[in-house]
C-alpha cells in the first residue's frame, strides 16, 4: 500500500464496490433464466423429467461396441458402453464419446441432391435398370453389416458384382496380411486374435493394440490383465518399432529397430532362445544370423540375448502388426512374428493365439479389400467395366492412397454417394443421397473379433433423424420395387427393419444364446433391448502350429521406394484415424504422445532436426516418389534419428467446417506397392525432408500447452 | 489522491452528491427487486388455469409426471391441442395463436418454470404424492389462478417444517425426514 492509499481505504473501497454490485445484480430466483420446452407429441414410454436410454452399437469403427445412449425429451445426450455387451463390457473409446459429435455436426448433409426422395429412388431404379448387371458395383464400409448383407443378396440374385468393402484403418492393420499368414503358417485363414490378459510376456512388433488396431477396447482390457496378472505376476511388455507409439509408450522395453527388420528381429530371437534352451535347432530359425540381424536392425545383440532370455522362464506372446506390416516383406515379417509363438507353444491356449471366433450369422471368415484388390477395382473404373458406383460407409477419395488413382477414374462412373457428411468422395458424387446418422440408424454388425463368442450387435435409432436423410436399406428396397423384376424379387421387403427381422429371425433356433423368445416380434424386441445377441459358448478357433517350428519363413531385407534419406513411419492418429476430423471433441483431444491437436505435425529425432537446422514447429516439406505434403516439425526424441513419422487423420478438402483446410494426409505421399498379401507398402518408402521455412511467432502446432495456432493460421489462410 | 477525495466527500456538497448516489442506487436495487417478484412473461399470456380446474380437469391429467417421478412435467402441445382443436372458441381464440402456432409448426413452445428449486436439492414428487400430500398443500389453490404463481417460498425452512410436522412424535419418522441426506445427496 502506497502512503496516500492506505490498507483501510482499500477495504472501504472494495467493500463499497461489493455491495453495489451485490444490489444492482438483484437476488432474482435462478428460474427467471430458465426455459423448459414440452414435447410435441410424448412417446407412451417416456416419463417426464427422466431419461430414457437405448442400446445400440457404435458406427465411429467397425468393431461393433455396444452402446446405451441417454436420451432426453428425444435429444441423445451422452453415449456410454454396454455393460452386457461381450465385446467392450461398458467401456467405450474416444471416438464412441464423440459420436455425438457427428449427429449434432451442422455440415451434415441434410437432403438429397435431387430435392426429393421419390425422385432419388427413381434414380437409383433407373441406374439398376439401364445399366447391365455386371457394370454396377458397389464400395461399402466395413460397417455396417446389415446393408452389405442386404447389397450380397441384391448381387447374387441380380448378377450385380459383389459389393467390395474397404477402410483406412483395415488398411493400417494390414488385415490381408494378418489373414494371409494364419493361413500360410496354420493352413486356415482367418484374423488372429492374441490373448494379452493371459500372457506373462508380450513381444509386439509394430501392433499399436491401445490405438486403433483391429478393437482397442478388448486389447486394452487384456493389457490391464497383462499388468494385473491374474498369476499376480505383473506382466512384462516389449515392443519393437522405429517410431515410439503411445502403445509403445506403455512398454518396459522400447526396441527401435529399423523399419522393415522386424521379422529378421523375431528369427533372430527365436535363434538366440532355442539356443539358449537347447535341443535341435527348429527349422524355421535355422538359416538366420543373428549378429547380422543386430547390425541390420540397427540394435545391440546384447539386447536380442536378453529378449530371448525372457522364453526361458516365461510364456512369450508375439505380436505382429500395424507399421511392421506395412512393408514390402510385410507378410514374412507376419509370418516369422507369429512363428516365434511356437517356442512358448502357444497356440490355441490362454494367453497365446487364436483365430478369432466366427459371429453368429457368419459362416466363412471374411476381410476388407486389400489396396491391391482396390488398385485392381480402380482399373475396372478405369477400364469402363464398372459405369455405376455406388459408395456407402467409406471416403475412398480421402481415405485410399491418392496414387491409386481413384479420383481421376471418377470421371468415368456415375457415382452415387450415400454419405452422411459432405466428405471428399460426395463431393465427386453426381448424386449425393444421404444415410441416417448411426445413431438414427436401424442395423446389425457381426464382431470381428475382440471376444470369444459369437456376437451380432444389434443398432436402433435413439432418436428420430434430424433432417431429411433417409436409410440407405430403404432406398434399395424402394428402387428395386420400382425397377421391378428380379430386382424386386431380390428384396421383397417392405423396409430396412423387415429385413434386419428376416436375418436376426433366423438366429431364434439357435440353442445356448444369451436369450430366446418364443416369436419373432419377442426376439426383436429383446434384441433391441439388449444391442445385440450372442452364443454362451467361447468359439475361438485354435490354429494348428503343430508345423511352424519345422516350417520355412523367408526373411528377406525390406525394399524401399523412393530417393530420400529418411524411412517414413505413417501412423493413425488414435483420436482421429480415418473419420474423426470432423468432431471438435476429438480435434481438441490432444494427441497422447505429442499433446498437438487441431494439426499435422511430422515427428523428427532432435538429433537429426539439429543437423538439418530444424527448431519445433518449423515449416517442412515431405517429399516422397508419389508426392509431397508440408507439415510442422516436433521434436520427437522416441525415434530413430533415421525416420520421420507422420499421423494419418487430417488433411480433408472437404468433410465440413471442423476437418477442411487442416494439416496434412501423410497418404498422399504413398507409392503403389504392395506387400506379398496384396496390402500396401505404406512404411516402404523413404522420404526427403526440405525445409520451408522458420517458425514464427504466434504461428505453429496448437498444444496442451498452448493453443496457438488453432483459431490463426491452422484455420486455412496458410494451407 | 484518494486522500483528498474523501476530504471532498465530507464537504456539504460532497455529503449531497453521496446521497444523490446512494439514492440512485437504492432505487435501482429496489427496482430490480420488484421486477423479480412479477410473474414471468409465459409464451400463452394469461394462461387460466382456474378456467382447467373449473372444467373438472385433474392436475395429473396435465401433470402425470408427479405421481410417477421427480418432475410433473408439462402436457406435450399434442395433448393441449387434442381438447383445443375441438372446440370452436378456443381453436380460432387469438389468445391461443402462439400454442396453434407452435403445433402446426412443430415448434415448442418455452415456458418459464415457477415453481423451482436448485440444483442440489433431489426433490421428487412421486415421494409427497405417495405420502398422501395433494398438490394444493404445496402449491396452492390452483383454481383460483391464471398464470401460475407460488403461495409461498419454496425455501429449506418451508420444506423441513413440513417435514418435521409430518413426522409428529414418530421419531424414527423424523430421523428419516429431516435428514440432510434425504433432499441433498
Amino acid at each position: 500500500m502506497t502512503e496516500q492509499f492506505s490498507r483501510r481505504d482499500f477495504l472501504k473501497l472494495a467493500g463499497l464496490g461489493a455491495a453495489t454490485t451485490a444490489i444492482l445484480t438483484g437476488c432474482g430466483p435462478a428460474s427467471r433464466y430458465v426455459k423448459r420446452e414440452p414435447y410435441q407429441q410424448m412417446p407412451e414410454y417416456n416419463s417426464v423429467g427422466q431419461s430414457t436410454y437405448y442400446a445400440t452399437t457404435c458406427r465411429e469403427c467397425a468393431a461393433g461396441c455396444g452402446l446405451v445412449v441417454r436420451t432426453y425429451q428425444g435429444r441423445a445426450l451422452k453415449t456410454e458402453g454396454n455393460a452386457n455387451h461381450p465385446l467392450n463390457l461398458g467401456k467405450t473409446c474416444a471416438r464412441g464419446q464423440a459420436t455425438l459429435h457427428g449427429l449434432y455436426n451442422p455440415d451434415r448433409v441434410q437432403a438429397p441432391s435431387t430435392g426429393d426422395w421419390d425422385s432419388a429412388i427413381q434414380t437409383v431404379a433407373d441406374a439398376l435398370k439401364n445399366y447391365k448387371p455386371g457394370e454396377v458395383a458397389f464400395l461399402m464400409g466395413m460397417a455396417p453389416d446389415h446393408l452389405f448383407d442386404l447389397v450380397s443378396d441384391l448381387a447374387n440374385a441380380t448378377g450385380m458384382n459383389g459389393p467390395v468393402r474397404y477402410g483406412a484403418l483395415g488398411m493400417f492393420e494390414a488385415r490381408a496380411t494378418l489373414s494371409k499368414a494364419a493361413e500360410n503358417l496354420f493352413g486356415q485363414a482367418g484374423l488372429p486374435w492374441f490373448d494379452l490378459g493371459g500372457a506373462q510376456v508380450v513381444f509386439s512388433f509394430g501392433a499399436n493394440f491401445l490405438e486403433t488396431w483391429l478393437s482397442p477396447l478388448p486389447y486394452t482390457r487384456g493389457f490391464v490383465g497383462l499388468r494385473e496378472g491374474e498369476t499376480k505376476l505383473r506382466g512384462t511388455f516389449v515392443q519393437f518399432e522405429a517410431r515410439m507409439s503411445a502403445t509403445g509408450a506403455k512398454a518396459d522395453h522400447w526396441v527401435p529397430v529399423r523399419p522393415g527388420t522386424e521379422g529378421l528381429v523375431a528369427l533372430a530371437i527365436g535363434k538366440l532362445a532355442s539356443e539358449l534352451r537347447g535341443g535341435a535347432m527348429p527349422r524355421v530359425f535355422s538359416s538366420v544370423n543373428p549378429a547380422e540381424v543386430a547390425e541390420s536392425a540397427g540394435v545391440e545383440l546384447e539386447a536380442l540375448h536378453h529378449l530371448a532370455e525372457m522364453f526361458v522362464n516365461f510364456n512369450v506372446l508375439a505380436i505382429p502388426g500395424g507399421a511392421a506390416l506395412g512393408q514390402s516383406n510385410g507378410l514374412e515379417i507376419a509370418e516369422a512374428v507369429l512363428a516365434l509363438n511356437a517356442l512358448s507353444d502357444n497356440f490355441g491356449k490362454p494367453g497365446g493365439v487364436y483365430l478369432s471366433a466366427l459371429a453368429p450369422n457368419q459362416t466363412e471368415t471374411s476381410r476388407p479389400a486389400s489396396a491391391e484388390e482396390m488398385a485392381a477395382f480402380v482399373e475396372k473404373m478405369k477400364s469402363g467395366a464398372i459405369k455405376a458406383l455406388f459408395v456407402h460407409g467409406v471416403n475412398p477419395v480421402f481415405e485410399l492412397p491418392a496414387a491409386l488413382g481413384f479420383k481421376d477414374a471418377l470421371a468415368n462412373v456415375e457415382l452415387f454417394s450415400f454419405a452422411t457428411f459432405p466428405d471428399e468422395t460426395a463431393a465427386e458424387a453426381k448424386h449425393v443421397f444421404p444415410d441416417h446418422h448411426g445413431l438414427e440408424s436401424w442395423g446389425y454388425q457381426r464382431v470381428a473379433t475382440g471376444v470369444s463368442l459369437p456376437v451380432l450387435s444389434g443398432a436402433q435409432p435413439v432418436v428420430s433423424p434430424f433432417y431429411d436423410t433417409r436409410a440407405t436399406a430403404d432406398v434399395l428396397i424402394a428402387a428395386a420395387k420400382l425397377a421391378g423384376g428380379k430386382f424386386a424379387e431380390a428384396l421383397p421387403f417392405a423396409d430396412e427393419v423387415e429385413f434386419i427381422q428376416s436375418k436376426v429371425g433366423a438366429l431364434m433356433s439357435e440353442a445356448s444364446g444369451s436369450f430366446s423368445a418364443a416369436d419373432a416380434a419377442t426376439f426383436m424386441a429383446y434384441f433391441q433391448q439388449y444391442g445385440g445377441w450372442f452364443k454362451n459358448a467361447d468359439a475361438l478357433i485354435a490354429p494348428d502350429g503343430s508345423g511352424v517350428l519345422n516350417g520355412n519363413v523367408k526373411a528377406a531385407e525390406p525394399e524401399f521406394a523412393g530417393e530420400g534419406e529418411f524411412f517414413f513411419v505413417p501412423f493413425v492418429s488414435p483420436t482421429l484415424a480415418e473419420a474423426g476430423a470432423n468432431k471438435p471433441w476429438l480435434q481438441e483431444l490432444p494427441d497422447p504422445t505429442t499433446t498437438v491437436m487441431w494439426n499435422t505435425w511430422v515427428e523428427i529425432n532432435p538429433e537429426t532436426a539439429h543437423e538439418l537446422g530444424l527448431q519445433n514447429d518449423d515449416m517442412v516439406r515431405i517429399v516422397s516418389e508419389a508426392g509431397e505434403v508440408e507439415a510442422y516439425v516436433y521434436l520427437y526424441p522416441a525415434i530413430r534419428p533415421d525416420t520421420i513419422a507422420m499421423p494419418f487423420g487430417q488433411g480433408h478438402t472437404a468433410y465440413g467446417r471442423y476437418a477442411e483446410k487442416r494439416g496434412a494426409n501423410p497418404a498422399d505421399l504413398f507409392g503403389v506397392h504392395f506387400n506379398e498379401a496384396g496390402d500396401l507398402a505404406f512404411g516402404g518408402m523413404k522420404v526427403k525432408v526440405e525445409k520451408v521455412r522458420a517458425a514464427q511467432s504466434g504461428v505453429g502446432l496448437a498444444r496442451l500447452e498452448s493453443r496457438i495456432g488453432v483459431y490463426g493460421e491452422a484455420l486455412g489462410e496458410e494451407h | 489522491m484518494i486522500k483528498k477525495l474523501f476530504d471532498w466527500l465530507k464537504q456539504p456538497l460532497g455529503l449531497i452528491a453521496v446521497g444523490i448516489v446512494f439514492l440512485a442506487v437504492f432505487s435501482a436495487a429496489a427496482y430490480g427487486l420488484w421486477t423479480t417478484q412479477q410473474a414471468p412473461e409465459q409464451p400463452v399470456p394469461g394462461f387460466p388455469h382456474k378456467t382447467h380446474v373449473a372444467f373438472g380437469i385433474q392436475c395429473l391429467y396435465c401433470h402425470p409426471g408427479a405421481s410417477k417421478g421427480p418432475a410433473a412435467g408439462l402436457p406435450s402441445q399434442a395433448k393441449c391441442w387434442a381438447c383445443h382443436n375441438q372446440i370452436v372458441k378456443t381453436r380460432d381464440s387469438a389468445l391461443l395463436a402462439p400454442l396453434k402456432d407452435a403445433v402446426l409448426s412443430g415448434q415448442s413452445l418455452e415456458w418459464v418454470p415457477v415453481a423451482i428449486v436448485p440444483d442440489f436439492v433431489q426433490f421428487n414428487h412421486r415421494a409427497h404424492i405417495a405420502a398422501g400430500k395433494n398438490c394444493e398443500d404445496c402449491h396452492g389453490d390452483v383454481s383460483q389462478m391464471g398464470i401460475y404463481e407460488n403461495p409461498q417460498v419454496m425455501n429449506m425452512g418451508w420444506c423441513l417444517n413440513c417435514h418435521i410436522e409430518t413426522a409428529g412424535d414418530d421419531q424414527e419418522k423424523l430421523i428419516k425426514l429431516a435428514d440432510c441426506g434425504t433432499c441433498h445427496y
